[in-house]
């Protein structure tokens, strides 16, 4: 019903009912574009989810095989942890960060830049250098998954966040601006309406008014004329009860 | 909206960080991720048996607000000590992972990531 | 004339240590342990050998590395006591063997002072073998020189110092070349040591000490391939001792490759098997391929092969010496020689929880068995 919905407060003229209706038309064109955009993104992430998903069970077997080669340098050189500890100096593998557009939606994605470096080079120098060459080499391996894992999980958490928003704009429109403006252009046709019908009982009255004090300016006038006549013409009159056609009878409608 | 602000830091070059037990950072830093910068400040925290608990949380927190830092590592049972602080991360950026140490398996269902993935699978 | 006497003074010693070398664990002890299913069932095994409940105490997630540290401890134990009960000359030769662990720990200790971390962390981690008085000093030095006269002045590492003391400060890669410099000196002196004892002890040290000298010199011929450790350099670091010495040193000094190397090694039977692919004392690695490939498939193609395998095979033939080393008797290379049986044995059980605990059974026949 008209009355009963929330609605824009503007004053009900035609102009305002053909803007209304275009804005009626811009929403519900918005309303399915970002529908369309909520589905584009919701298939880009649901891809993503399940990636996710395998490269964290992934990581798990890959950072087992990593602490397993680290495993294998203790094996050959002891402990060196707290030697690595105090000679990193500075990351050779370093992460960049570049960006892609999916729907309108920048993502970050990692990219692994490793500097060649010399850290650790000389670790295990008389015994076990080779493993730690190799320990090097899988775990390098090990934090590329990771990198990319984090790209992933990065690009999750913006997509969620970007499907929320979208979320709550399509929600937003369907239910709070679309009825908004429906309720508004009801409420302008309904009272467009309202002043039409007044328009016409008001023409009504003031033609029925008309006709009134054409009706009373007639009888007056024949009052006139009646009282004038027997003076004139009376001989012709004599007797009788005159002629009943030209005059009306008050009570007699036809 | 926070992705908006990554543009802006997103493309200085940033360093991936580890919070983690001896084993897992010795091999994250034979990778060579391992960065001490000037004022020696390193970008990797041990964690044994000893450590308090609020300094983790501490380096966590410090860790996470640093602009130059794309990638937060850290062990999960580390993470399950300040699984409150973890949870309540929601940043993208960094991102923060979760990763296995090599006396506690990768268990995905403590993954705060992850239960949000099963969380939506589910819905 | 040393069988007549050396009872006198060290067959009590000689008697413990073989009897601690019948406590080593035996194959079928080790085929036990690869059998555990868990840490815990490890512990219950290792309790029937001559370790006993050495683990009993310990909360029950028992990291690997504590039990390396607790059989560690059992052996610096036993070493203890056969130093405490040596007379001369076997006390200085039980002193040469702590030599190797207090370079690793002046060495560590260095590298923690340059990167200003806390004293007391650092001498937690210290070999306890490798433990001397003026250790702690150690910290307020900040170059080479101020460190040999501070500090090293004091203690029997004097001598090594003298070569490296032209290197002027102490940064990562000049540690890494002092402490292969020193370990350098140590073996050359200890090797003099034991020329000088004559005898059989002599004949079982030299080849013991060659063997060990000949390894470091290959390994770091090896792993000075593509590192800014100049050739000239390297040769300084080979220990002037071995049946490598010196044809051999020299040719591994201009080596490029793992094929040079091989070469330089050629000369001598028994290294040249170790650079044969497929056969030689490690043969057991055969059959883990499977599980390397497996690996180099996930992790995107690694080169896993050669000098790793080397490094095995360095270590199975350094068992087969030290085995070799107890046929003989009234000679000190047995104490030697169970120092260095005992450490692989503390290896190979530390492998062998370590692939129980990360679940990799595929690799776990891959230790080496002494005995």
């Amino acid at each position: 019903m008209s009355g009963t919905g929330p609605r824009e407060n503007i004053f009900p003229t035609r102009m305002a009912l053909t803007n209304t209706k275009l804005r009626l038309k811009g929403a519900q064109t918005g309303h399915s574009l970002l529908a369309k955009k909520r589905d584009a993104l919701t298939t880009r992430f649901r891809a993503i989810l399940r990636r996710v998903d395998e490269a964290k069970r992934k990581m798990g077997r890959v950072m087992q095989l990593a602490s397993f080669s680290l495993a294998e340098v203790t094996y050959a050189t002891g402990d060196i942890s707290y030697l690595v500890q105090e000679q990193a100096k500075s990351a050779t593998f370093r992460v960049k960060a570049k960006q892609e557009n999916v729907s309108g939606v920048v993502l970050p994605a990692f990219e692994v830049d490793r500097v060649p470096g010399s850290d650790f080079n000389l670790t295990g120098l008389g015994r076990g250098g080779q493993q730690v060459l190799k320990a090097k080499e899988v775990y390098a391996k090990a934090v590329e998954t990771l990198v990319e894992l984090a790209s992933l999980q990065t690009a999750f958490m913006i997509l969620d966040e970007v499907i929320r928003a979208t979320n709550r704009r399509v929600n937003a429109i369907e239910h709070v601006v679309i009825p908004r403006l429906d309720n508004t252009i009801k409420y302008i046709i309904s009272e467009l309406d309202e002043m039409d019908r007044e328009e016409f009982f008001r023409l009504k009255k003031v033609q029925g008014k008309k006709k009134r004090d054409a009706e009373a300016s007639e009888a007056q006038r024949r009052l006139l004329e009646e009282s004038e006549a027997p003076e004139d013409y009376q001989p012709e009159l004599g007797g009788g009860g005159g002629d009943l056609l030209s005059s009306k009878d008050e009570d007699v409608i036809f | 909206m926070a992705w908006l602000g990554f543009s802006e830091c997103g493309l200085a070059r940033a360093v991936a960080q580890a919070i983690g037990d001896e084993d897992t950072v010795t091999g994250l830093l034979l990778a060579g991720i391992g960065h001490v910068s000037q004022n020696q400040k390193r970008n990797f925290l041990v964690v044994d048996s000893k450590t308090p608990i609020p300094h983790i949380e501490g380096a966590f927190e410090e860790f996470t607000e640093r602009k130059d830092i794309a990638i937060l590592l850290i062990n999960q049972h580390i993470a399950e000590k300040i699984r409150p602080t973890v949870d309540k991360y929601e940043q993208a950026f960094p991102a923060l992972l979760e990763i296995p140490s090599k006396d506690h398996p990768y268990d995905p269902a403590k993954d705060s990531v992850l239960k949000r993935v099963q969380k939506l699978f589910g819905e | 004339m040393e069988a007549l006497f050396f009872n006198v003074n060290t067959g009590f010693l000689e008697g413990i240590v073989r009897g601690y070398k019948a406590g080593l664990l035996t194959q079928n002890q080790y085929n036990n342990l690869t059998q555990c299913e868990s840490i815990e069932d490890l512990r219950t095994q290792l309790s029937a050998t001559d370790y006993g409940n050495f683990l009993a105490n310990e909360p029950l997630p028992i990291s690997t590395s504590t039990i390396a540290e607790k059989a560690t401890q059992l052996l610096v134990d036993q070493f203890n006591y056969l130093r405490s009960n040596a007379v001369e000359p076997l006390s200085k030769f039980f002193d040469y063997i702590t030599y190797a662990y207090m370079i690793d720990n002046v060495i560590l200790l260095i590298t923690g002072t340059l990167h200003e971390r806390n004293t007391q962390e650092l001498l937690e981690r210290c070999h306890p073998l490798g433990v001397f008085e003026t250790l702690p000093a150690l910290c307020v030095a900040t170059n080479v020189e101020e460190l040999y006269r501070t500090a090293l002045i004091e203690t029997p590492l004097a001598p090594y110092f003298r070569d490296c003391l032209s290197a002027s400060d102490l940064d990562d890669l000049n540690i890494e070349i002092i402490r292969n410099t020193l370990y350098k000196a140590y073996l050359e002196d200890f090797y003099a040591f034991c020329s000088s004892l004559g005898g059989p002890t002599a004949d079982v040290m030299t080849r013991l000490l060659a063997f060990e000298a000949d390894r470091r010199s290959i390994n770091i011929a090896i792993n000075s391939f593509g590192t800014e450790l100049s050739k000239e350099r390297r040769a300084k670091l080979f220990p002037t001792i071995g049946r490598l010495f010196p044809a051999g040193n020299n040719a591994l000094a201009r080596a490029d490759d793992i094929e040079q190397v091989r070469q330089a090694c050629d000369g001598v039977a028994e290294y040249r098997a170790f650079f044969d692919s497929g056969s030689g004392p490690g043969g057991a690695r055969g059959q883990n391929g499977g599980a390397s490939e497996s690996t180099a498939h996930l992790l995107g193609d690694l080169d896993t092969g050669g000098a790793a395998e080397l490094e095995d095979r360095f270590f199975a033939y350094e068992v087969h010496l030290n085995k070799l080393a107890f046929l003989q008797q009234f000679q000190y290379g047995v104490f030697y020689a169970y120092m260095k049986l005992k450490e692989q044995e503390i290896r190979s059980m530390t492998w062998i929880a370590e692939c129980i605990a990360q679940d990799a059974r595929d690799r776990i026949q891959d230790y080496i068995p002494t005995f």
